[in-house]
């Protein structure tokens, strides 16, 4: 006790030192939390547009669905969707809605302008309870069951100068093969934070695409599965794939968010790269620290060999005084940390001046992206800046505690 | 009853490739309760004499024990508890723990010698710093006090855990007449009270005229040891 006491006095003999040292300290705390703050915010708002727009939670296809690559006629790839399929799905674990959807590759036409896309045929009041694309509707409204109208994306409507009310073509090709096209009026446009979806996509009404494109009553492409939490829906993902029939198979939103989570991995290993070299630039001045209150205190340390104090007693007052410097840096740093988060995760930054349409990364992220809360990151790197202080200071703890106590003494 | 035997104890210092003897192969013998004074002139071997006595170093050849026991062949802990338990020092320029107040510099000696006894610790430290006439200056930092004031905290710092021995070196250089008479006549009064023993080293007349056993040292050998009543 004494000698923590000790350490912490001694703290304050030099309280600019002290607070430098701790400046670096916390620079580096602060830095790594909002790093994975954004990191983590950007994780966050990506794996939920991807569910909220994209995928669903878990999706069911067929095998061949999943592993064709290239330009393959999705129509070929569908599957009958039976009650026994539909219960089987709807006894999983935290179930909550699905959709069948029939997808397929297609060039719109404006009149003027082509452009090659996916149309995602839908069961529309079945889609609004699974994904929450209608909420993202800027003009015009979403589809309604037997309409024959287009939703499209505003990016796509911005490229091809087409909006609510004008016409379309769709060409694509048939279960045959063969060409065929359908015709209609644009109906919504859509402006959703997911920036694919914005413009390689357009829904359609999935009756009016059985119709058009020949597959028979019942088929589907995908069915698409919303469940009460995304984590419990990777849980959930062995037992759908056991429950389904041959030929089938089940996917999770990770499944679709393989690019996002492999940036999340970059990130974090980048994330702790600089962590690690700003903490080193903190160690060094803790040892920086140590060495020159050892050498401003030679006589002290004399004097408490003298009165019995053993080395690792001596080097415990050192260890104590790092310790506190960590403790100021690194409780300074979440303090920092903790009052930009909140700004980041009340009001977010624009998305804009990073992220444009044009230029995405893969991001599936568009508008404003805010922080996220992570308690654990907190604790980690609280406890981390005190441990590396503690670690820096040990060598040269040992060294002003080895010092021969007579030359200490009759230092001056 | 002998307190301190040094049998044939030579020290050697190296500077670079030259050997320096600072004490060559000195008997003596310290008894409990002794008030001694070990002078001579600069760079005798006074201080490397008090330095083997307090176990702050080893000789090159020969032994120093302490209560009957070869502290030659202790390592560095045991060393470090034997100053800690029994041995209290007092340097010329004080040592003072500069952060810590006159009462907890005294308090901290105490602690680590004898641990936490709360209310006892508490009262041990305020006799002594009323024995050595600081009652009223325990809040004060070194800083805040006089040459003779904070000789006087070593002083209480170096009794307070009631050792079997103090070393004292030079301790009245770096003070005027009066107070220096003021802290000699204390450690006077506590070698006389606690039985505690003093040895010296100085070259002082005025810490000689207090000396009950007078050691002259010149050129690393005792030339004098003469006992006074």
């Amino acid at each position: 006790m004494y000698l923590i006491r000790i350490a912490w006095r001694n703290l304050w003999r030099r309280k600019r030192r002290t607070f430098v040292t701790a400046g670096v300290l916390a620079l580096a705390v602060f830095i790594f939390l909002l790093m994975d703050s954004l990191m983590g915010g950007m994780s966050d708002i990506s794996y939920n547009n991807i569910i909220d727009i994209e995928s669903a939670h878990l999706e069911v296809g067929l095998e061949e669905y999943y592993d064709s690559e290239g330009e393959v006629n999705r129509l070929q790839q569908t599957f009958q969707v039976d009650n026994s399929l539909i219960n089987n799905i709807e006894e999983i674990a935290g179930y909550q809605s699905q959709v069948q959807v029939l997808d397929f590759q297609a060039n719109i036409n404006s009149g003027r302008d082509q452009y090659p896309l996916q149309v995602r045929a839908i069961e529309p009041n079945k889609y609004r309870q699974v994904f929450k694309t209608d909420e993202y509707i800027t003009e015009g409204q979403f589809i309604n069951p037997g309409d024959g109208g287009l939703v499209i994306g505003d990016r796509l409507s911005r490229l091809l100068e087409i909006g609510v009310g004008d016409y379309f073509t769709l060409l694509f090709r048939d279960t045959n093969g063969s060409f065929n096209t359908i015709d209609g009026e644009i109906q919504g446009i859509i402006s959703t934070p997911h920036p694919d979806m914005n413009l390689g996509v357009v829904l359609y009404d999935i009756n009016q695409a059985r119709q058009w494109t020949g597959v028979e009553e019942d088929a589907a492409t995908r069915i698409f599965v919303r469940t009460d939490d995304r984590d419990r829906a990777l849980g959930v993902l062995p037992d759908l794939t056991e429950r389904l029939e041959a030929g089938l198979t089940a996917r999770s939103w990770e499944d679709s968010a393989e690019m996002m989570l492999a940036m999340e991995s970059v990130g974090q290993i980048e994330n702790y790269v600089i962590l690690g070299l700003i903490l080193l630039i903190g160690a060094v001045g803790i040892v920086n620290v140590i060495i020159l209150s050892a050498l401003e205190r030679v006589e002290e340390i004399g004097m408490m060999k003298a009165m019995g104090l053993k080395e690792n007693e001596i080097v415990r007052v050192f260890t104590f005084e790092a310790a506190g410097i960590g403790l100021i840096g690194s409780s300074l740093g979440c303090l920092i940390g903790g009052i930009v988060n909140f700004f980041f995760t009340r009001y977010g930054v624009a998305m804009e001046t990073i992220i444009t349409e044009d230029t995405t990364y893969g991001i599936p992220i568009l508008g404003r992206l805010y922080g996220y809360w992570n308690p654990s990151a907190f604790l980690f790197i609280f406890i981390f800046g005190i441990i590396v202080a503690i670690i820096a200071s040990i060598p040269p703890a040992y060294w002003a505690a080895r010092k021969d106590p007579i030359k200490a003494i009759y230092h001056r | 009853m002998t307190l301190i035997r040094l049998i044939k104890a030579s020290k050697i210092y190296q500077q670079g490739k030259i050997e320096v003897p600072a004490l060559k192969e000195i008997d003596l013998e310290f008894e409990a309760g002794e008030f001694s004074t070990i002078f001579g002139p600069s760079g005798s071997g006074k201080t490397t004499m008090l330095n083997l006595i307090g176990a702050l170093d080893k000789p090159t050849s020969g032994t120093v024990h302490f209560n009957g026991e070869n502290i030659v062949e202790s390592d560095k802990n045991q060393l470090a508890m034997l100053r800690r338990n029994h041995i209290g020092f007092i340097f010329q320029s004080y040592n003072l723990i500069p952060v810590l107040t006159a009462y907890e510099n005294v308090e901290f000696a105490l602690k680590i010698a004898r641990g936490n006894e709360g209310k006892k610790t508490k009262e041990k430290v305020m006799n002594i710093l009323a024995r050595v006439g600081l009652d009223g200056l325990e809040s004060r930092k070194p800083n805040e006090l006089s040459g003779g004031q904070k000789q006087r905290v070593a002083i209480a710092r170096a009794l307070v855990k009631e050792p079997k021995l103090v070393l004292a070196d030079e301790p009245t250089a770096n003070l005027d007449s009066k107070t220096a008479t003021g802290v000699l006549e204390t450690m006077l009064e506590m070698n006389r009270d606690l039985e505690t023993t003093f040895i010296f080293s100085t070259h002082d007349p005025r810490v000689m005229d207090y000396a009950l056993r007078l050691i002259e040292i010149r050129d690393g050998r005792i030339s004098k040891d003469e006992r006074r009543d």
